[in-house]
């Protein structure tokens, strides 16, 4: 736990606020407020990316502290998708995401760029760890975009319309979550030896990628008969992806070959 | 009915409970229960059942279906097809082992074991130690305040490969870049400090040769579940009206 006193920390804790503000005031029914406070926060995140490439000269793709910048800038253009193409008011849920995501950009990942032990000199690194952090990210949104779905409702055109944004936002984070396991797969074939060391990280990404798996196989099969039910999968997915960043880095009942990340 | 996704959707969620619990276990025993005969005959069963999904799915023209399953089966095959080069090995063709060694050491002898010492088998070519080289990065004020040397950045082993019937080579073999020779990859396992007979102080470097056939089948299953998965997702984003909804198969 630390505060950044730079440049680039006042960025993120400006940003963070803007999101905070965007909650309270979209909460309070204050809707143009928010959304003024929400595309500013949007403009604040996307000039603390400019700025941190700027002053490292380097594209801010490089290190997870970046990676989370990016992602927090990411969410205003992600929620404008969701009402333009699904219709759907996403912006509270989206900006409380938002200052979740940069809680640790702001107050846990440091700025200086570590020196890799060899293990992590890689062109795989990054894509590996964007790709899970970025699918994440959209089953966090999948699941929040679900919860009106647990919700007994008549309004079936609703439902429907709530029902396929959720899975678009689930089967473009199973493609980001399938896309991390592979590319991990294949560089602890490069760096381990084996592709696959039942390590249990992995075995919990396994876990998480077989739960949306199922999901997706009993919505091919039931349709959207069961809302709730499609939004207890997700809510499930999501334990599973929340279990895997805390406990299982946390706990040493789970120590691995991950154990560096 | 048996193969349909109602069911598959279940057989997700088991194995999802299995992963969990093969996790509990931990790596060690989570591999060596998985190497159980009984584990290997049911992946392969499971691996069956799958290609048998993706086949359907394929004479249905769904491509997406018939890629992320086929390619699911294809990574368990190849699995298992190195599971029985592991099975199958012999000391003349073994599947996996390491070897420790100092500078100028030569040889073509596997091991295994925590400190090396159970006899694996022999290569078919032989590699010569030239010499294995540690770099650290400069100590900054961190490191100077605990009084340390800077981390490691890189170590390698400079080795020469002779094959029969060809003129030696020199490759480096270092972390996150294993040399292929013949059917093994060459990896840079670990390095150590250790003592000579006279009591010297001398650097050994671990190296892990690994044979495993069913590596193309395993990556060509990542191939077809990317591609599998990307035309599912491009057909989840063009459905639009419910009536473009798919019908349960």
């Amino acid at each position: 736990m630390m505060l950044k006193m730079t440049l680039q920390g006042g960025l993120i804790y400006l940003t963070l606020t803007l999101f905070l503000a965007t909650g309270v005031a979209l909460r309070g029914g204050n809707r143009t407020v928010g959304r003024g406070f929400w595309f500013t926060g949007f403009v604040v995140a996307v000039m603390s990316v400019a700025w941190r490439g700027i002053h490292t000269g380097h594209p801010p793709m490089q290190n997870l502290f970046e990676f989370f910048l990016c992602m927090a800038a990411a969410l205003w253009p992600l929620s404008q998708w969701s009402r333009w193409r699904n219709g759907l008011d996403t912006d509270l849920q989206d900006a409380l995401l938002g200052a979740v995501i940069l809680f640790p950009a702001g107050f846990v990942f440091g700025e200086e760029v570590r020196r890799l032990p060899p293990a992590l000199q890689s062109p795989l690194f990054i894509p590996h760890v964007a790709s899970y952090v970025a699918g994440y990210v959209l089953f966090a949104r999948a699941a929040l975009m679900a919860l009106p779905l647990m919700r007994p409702s008549n309004a079936a055109a609703r439902v429907r319309q709530t029902e396929a944004a959720v899975r678009q936002a689930a089967v473009a984070g199973f493609a980001l979550l399938t896309l991390g396991l592979l590319l991990g797969s294949v560089w602890g074939k490069i760096c381990w030896g084996h592709y696959w060391q039942w390590d249990p990280k992995e075995m919990w990404s396994l876990a998480t990628w077989l739960v949306y798996a199922g999901y997706f196989h009993y919505r091919l099969r039931n349709g959207v008969r069961a809302p709730g039910t499609l939004a207890a999968l997700l809510w499930l997915g999501l334990l599973f992806v929340v279990l895997t960043l805390t406990w299982i880095n946390v706990s040493r009942m789970f120590s691995g070959m991950h154990n560096y990340a | 009915m048996l193969t349909g996704p109602g069911v598959a959707a279940w057989v997700c969620w088991l194995s999802a409970l299995g992963a969990v619990a093969l996790a509990f276990a931990g790596a060690e025993r989570a591999g060596a229960f998985m190497a159980l005969p009984a584990m290997q005959a049911a992946t392969l069963l499971l691996a069956c059942a799958v290609g048998f999904c993706g086949a359907r799915a394929a004479t249905r023209r769904r491509f997406d279906s018939a890629l992320l399953h086929l390619g699911c089966a294809c990574v368990m095959a190849g699995w298992l097809a190195g599971r029985y080069a592991v099975r199958t090995a012999t000391p003349d063709n073994p599947a996996a082992g390491s070897m420790a060694m100092i500078d100028g050491d030569v040889s073509d002898k596997l091991w295994e074991g925590a400190y090396l010492t159970n006899y694996v088998g022999r290569i078919p070519f032989s590699v010569k130690l030239e010499k294995f080289i540690v770099e650290r990065y400069e100590r900054n004020a961190d490191d100077r305040d605990a009084g340390r040397e800077g981390p490691v950045r890189e170590y390698r082993s400079r080795v020469t490969v002779s094959e029969p019937g060809a003129s030696p080579y020199v490759a480096n073999v270092r972390v996150n870049h294993p040399v292929r020779v013949r059917d093994y990859h060459i990896y840079q396992m670990s390095w150590g400090q250790s003592q000579d007979l006279y009591g010297r102080p001398v650097t050994y470097t671990v190296l892990q040769f690994i044979r495993d056939p069913g590596l193309p089948a395993v990556y060509a299953g990542f191939c077809m579940l990317l591609g599998g998965i990307l035309l599912f997702a491009v057909r989840v984003f063009r459905l639009k009206a419910p009536r473009d909804e798919e019908e349960p198969s």
